[in-house]
């Protein structure tokens, strides 16, 4: 408003801004008008702030996420003991997650039309299970079913009684997808320390996963396919992998291979994170 | 769906069921909503008559006919509440956004051609059917949109009075839509698509404000008491 009353001015044309400049200042405070629209701003503001404490709540969560993923790829020794209780800070921080930021959110959305607030912490959702799944996947060669982990966001509390997050499958699949990339990089690693049989484990099991999205029937979300994509792709440096250890393996010493594969086309950095 | 790969059948078989069955009830919206679309544009018609013709007997007709035909609006969004689960109007609000906001505006149209004042949410919900359904509401933001619409539409409306020699009109537009657009200011937007569309509220009240000031230069505009021309 102010705005373009100065446009005006400035052209230097008579100025028309003063009828409504009029009707401002003549509007008392107990205008019906002001007076609707004060109540909205409240509703509003009130929305957009829980927006907020979500987005906030989501990002930490990505946060720790990313960290612990990073954490989980050190479990790639020898090392039985140290591998155990890697997996063991890994689980006991992804469960204090659930139990702090997770369970914030779910109360913030008690009541609430959650899936007017889920965009707002999908990310760390997402995050969140590529992270979980990845430290399943370590400990127990196997992931859980979405029921599984819907289960963990179930909360029961004296102050509200029964209550959970939201967790759409949506967002356990495309946590998955991106969980494969982990799977990935994982593969290139254990070829460092000369860990083939865990290569074809690996690359196996991404066949799976990847077998799972092919067979989808109209999933109907951009996001699905973009993941199912990237995917593919690293799948097919896994399946290079696997397919040069095959080939070369009886040629040069084990932990020289990465070194081999490394300078053909597999680059591991291209995805997102952290390695 | 492969039963022998364990990752198939954990975890991609019971999401190709959720799948299916967010397909079904999208469906059905879409059925649904095409009934609600269909009354949505015969209202839109039966409203342009004001454009073009400045009778109030015809005015009064057609705001009659169209709160009829909102019964058929009432129709639809009543079945619509009964496919929405509970708790997921958000789920699937992308169905109906659109008309939901042109129907707000079509209410609120009404409302200003029969009274002359700013329908609240409560009286739009109404209108549209929206009240007191419990798997259904009247979006807010929805609601706003629909009554930046109703600005443009007025704006429109102003130059088309002084057209057919209606010089009150744009006055009483003119103090309305400042109103309007003084309340609008007391929202904190976000940088949305709701923020967006109040950033163009600006042009039609521009709009609305030059075709006062035509008038007036004139000497077309009459107070009301006085019927002297008076300098707005």
């Amino acid at each position: 408003m102010s705005k373009f009353r100065g446009n005006r001015n400035k052209r230097g044309k008579p100025v028309v801004g003063d009828k409504a400049k009029e009707t401002l200042e003549n509007m008392d405070e107990d205008n019906p008008v002001l007076v609707m629209f004060r109540q909205y701003s409240t509703e509003l503001d009130n929305k957009h702030d829980r927006y907020e404490r979500i987005v906030k709540l989501s990002r930490d969560v990505t946060i720790e996420a990313k960290r612990i993923i990073f954490l989980l790829h050190n479990t790639n020794t020898d090392i039985e003991s140290k591998k155990k209780s890697i997996i063991e800070e890994a689980e006991n921080r992804l469960q204090t997650l659930v139990e702090s930021n997770f369970k914030t959110i779910a109360k913030e959305l008690h009541n609430q039309d959650a899936y007017q607030y889920h965009r707002a912490y999908t990310a760390g959702l997402q995050e969140f299970i590529e992270a979980l799944t990845f430290c399943q996947f370590l400990k127990n060669t196997s992931i859980e079913s979405w029921a599984n982990i819907d289960k963990l966001l179930k909360y029961r509390d004296d102050e509200l009684g029964e209550y959970n997050l939201l967790f759409p499958q949506y967002d356990f699949i495309l946590g998955i997808a991106d969980f494969t990339g982990e799977l990935m990089r994982r593969c290139i690693n254990t070829l460092g320390v000369g860990n083939v049989e865990e290569c074809f484990k690996l690359c196996d099991f991404v066949r799976h996963i990847n077998t799972g999205f092919l067979g989808l029937i109209s999933p109907g979300n951009k996001e699905i396919s973009r993941k199912a994509y990237v995917l593919r792709q690293s799948l097919a440096k896994m399946e290079l992998v696997c397919y040069n250890i095959q080939i070369r393996g009886t040629e040069i010493p084990k932990h020289m291979l990465i070194s081999v594969i490394e300078s053909s086309d597999v680059n591991p950095d291209d995805d997102e994170g952290f390695f | 769906m492969d039963v022998s790969n364990p990752i198939v059948a954990d975890i991609f078989s019971p999401f190709q069921e959720y799948i299916n069955s967010e397909q079904d009830v999208r469906e059905e919206i879409r059925k649904i909503m095409k009934d609600v679309e269909k009354p949505l544009r015969e209202i839109t018609t039966i409203l342009q008559v004001i454009h073009h013709d400045q009778s109030l007997e015809k005015m009064h007709a057609a705001c009659l006919k169209a709160r009829e035909t909102f019964e058929n609006v009432r129709n639809g969004y009543a079945a619509l509440n009964k496919i929405v689960p509970p708790g997921q109007y958000y789920r699937y609000n992308d169905h109906w956004r659109y008309a939901t906001q042109r129907l707000c505006f079509l209410a609120a149209l009404i409302v200003f051609l029969e009274k002359g004042i700013l329908i609240n949410k409560e009286t739009t919900a109404q209108i549209l059917g929206v009240d007191d359904k419990a798997n259904i509401c009247l979006d807010l933001e929805d609601y706003l949109m629909g009554l930046l619409n109703l600005a443009s539409e007025l704006a429109r409306y102003a130059v088309n009075s002084v057209t057919y020699g209606d010089y009150e009109r744009p006055l009483q537009i003119s103090k309305f839509v400042a109103e309007l657009n003084a309340g609008f200011r007391l929202l904190n937007l976000k940088n949305d698509s709701l923020r967006k569309r109040f950033d163009a509220l600006k042009y039609d009240v521009k709009k609305i404000e030059e075709v006062v000031y035509d008038l007036s230069i004139r000497g077309l505009v009459h107070s009301p008491n006085t019927s002297e021309p008076v300098n707005v």
